[in-house]
């Protein structure tokens, strides 16, 4: 039953979370030490974090602010962000070479001209396909049609699509389909019945729990996805399991 | 009901925008509703210019569901001979409590000369109107310091309490400065701290939890209320006290 007050049932590790601020606006959470009491507060056990800059300005800088948010739990687990450019992609490599790297996020190049489509994207999908590195896409960067025929031509490639709002209602359906190992960050999807909708048609595999602090709160889809007819074995999966397989995590670490 | 509040969402729809993932299944809404404790759910059908068409739309859904659903009307400046001749039989006839209107669909900020017969009739009866309020130049809160004080006992509610920073501080200024100005919640924007700064700044006696369902899922947007920093008692005022108290129900 629901209450005036609400804590997760389940083990949580929220998917996307940025840190570092924006131009519109400082962060609410200037250390870790303020994530982690916003995480505490939510019931959050752990979360993957990437810096602001890594969207739009530098992902090699943004990568390098990163480090500055590693918490001595272990509890936030640095994602790195990473463009199709030889700069970019020789800082993942050499993480990578160190064992550091279990997730990257796409910075936005479309809006610099660059089409997410293989013939711009080969080596670096090449690549994550290969090493079995997930990648973290924001629907809001890529074109629709461009991500389906990438995600068809890299069927090995692990993606983990991000930010999918109710303006996304008729194609988010189509980009599951396109990749077997695609899965939905559910941050923004709100359309009414449409997680246990797309759970039913998917499997609990295919989705997880993010919240895009600090661009929206913490607590709110938590809430949700604790509300809906799904058994607890796909909410534990979505909450945690799921992006535990994804970043290669024990089980419950 | 949760823990002994009758829940109250202030804010949702009849009708279909399949683009969208909007779909008015009675099913779809009770269940999600169910699920999270809401017990009544007001709602409108802005799709129609007419008012007549989308009212007796919003009638029938409500019929279907009497305990569970309350109907507003809704008229636009657009088709003026009609609007106060179709608020008499929405509010007389059909039984609706209030009315939603919507700007962006018209030419004009609310404020202006085409919204007014709408505010005398308000006035008249004494009734609550919703309005959707954003950022744009047609649906400005700030307009709400020109209405609030001309029409006292008209009691004025910001949708989506304007969606973006901005807009929310015309909102809350608008709040702070006159008794008949509420605050209501829905927005796809779920900015982390909004519900904490709307019960610090405009009062939790003036917020009103609204989901704009079946657009957006009731249960997220209830769920910025359960998990905000508020006390548990600006919890049970914005998640129905409130909304009983605008409504008489």
């Amino acid at each position: 039953m629901p209450s005036l007050n609400f804590s997760p049932r389940v083990p949580v590790i929220d998917a996307n979370v940025c840190v570092g601020n924006h131009h519109t606006g400082p962060s609410p959470c200037q250390s870790p030490a303020q994530l982690l009491e916003e995480m505490d507060f939510h019931g959050v056990r752990r979360a993957v974090i990437y810096h602001a800059q890594g969207e739009q300005i530098s992902p090699t800088d943004g990568n390098k602010y990163l480090e500055d948010w590693l918490d001595d739990e272990g509890r936030l687990i640095l994602q790195w962000s990473v463009a199709p450019v030889e700069i970019s992609m020789e800082q993942i490599a050499e993480l990578h070479g160190r064992g550091r790297v279990r997730s990257v996020r796409l910075h936005d190049c479309q809006s610099a001209g660059l089409p997410f489509l293989p013939w711009g994207y080969d080596d670096l999908l090449t690549f994550l396909s290969d090493a079995g590195i997930p990648l973290w896409i924001p629907l809001m960067d890529v074109e629709t049609d461009h991500l389906v025929t990438t995600l068809k031509a890299y069927p090995d490639l692990h993606a983990v699509l991000i930010g999918a709002h109710y303006t996304h209602a008729l194609v988010v359906r189509g980009l599951l389909e396109a990749s077997s190992r695609a899965v939905l960050e559910l941050s923004r999807y709100e359309p009414i019945g449409e997680v246990e909708a797309l759970v039913e048609r998917f499997g609990a595999d295919r989705f997880v729990y993010g919240s895009w602090y600090p661009r929206y709160a913490m607590g709110p889809i938590l809430f949700y996805l604790h509300h809906t007819r799904m058994g607890e074995d796909e909410l534990a999966r979505i909450c945690a399991g799921n992006v535990e397989r994804l970043l290669g995590l024990e089980e419950g670490a | 009901m949760i823990d002994g509040t009758r829940v109250i969402d202030y804010h949702g729809h009849v009708g279909r925008w399949e683009r969208y993932g909007m779909v008015d299944e009675p099913e779809l809404l009770l269940g999600a509703m169910d699920a999270v404790g809401i017990d009544i759910a007001c709602l409108f059908h802005i799709f129609h210019p007419d008012g007549t068409t989308g009212n007796d739309l919003t009638a029938k859904f409500v019929a279907r569901n009497p305990d569970r659903f309350v109907g507003f009307a809704y008229v636009s400046p657009t088709m003026p001979d009609r609007m106060v001749p179709e608020l008499e039989r929405a509010i007389d006839k059909l039984g609706f409590p209030a009315i939603k209107l919507y700007p962006p669909y018209t030419p004009w900020p609310f404020n202006e000369e085409p919204w007014l017969p709408i505010y005398e009739f308000a006035q008249d009866r004494g009734l609550a109107i919703i309005f959707h309020t954003d950022h744009f130049i047609n649906s400005r809160p700030r307009y709400f310091e020109d209405l609030a004080p001309a029409y006292p006992r008209v009691n004025f509610v910001s949708a989506h309490c304007g969606n973006v920073p901005e807009a929310r501080a015309e909102a809350i200024a608008a709040a702070q400065k006159y008794p008949n100005v509420y605050l209501e919640t829905c927005s796809t924007y779920r900015t982390p701290g909004v519900i904490e700064e709307l019960v610090e700044k405009g009062g939790a006696d003036r917020v009103l939890y609204g989901s704009d369902m079946p657009l957006m899922d009731p249960r997220p947007q209830i769920g910025k209320i359960i998990t905000a920093r508020i006390s548990p008692e600006a919890k049970r005022m914005a998640l129905g006290e409130n909304a009983a108290r605008l409504l008489n129900i």
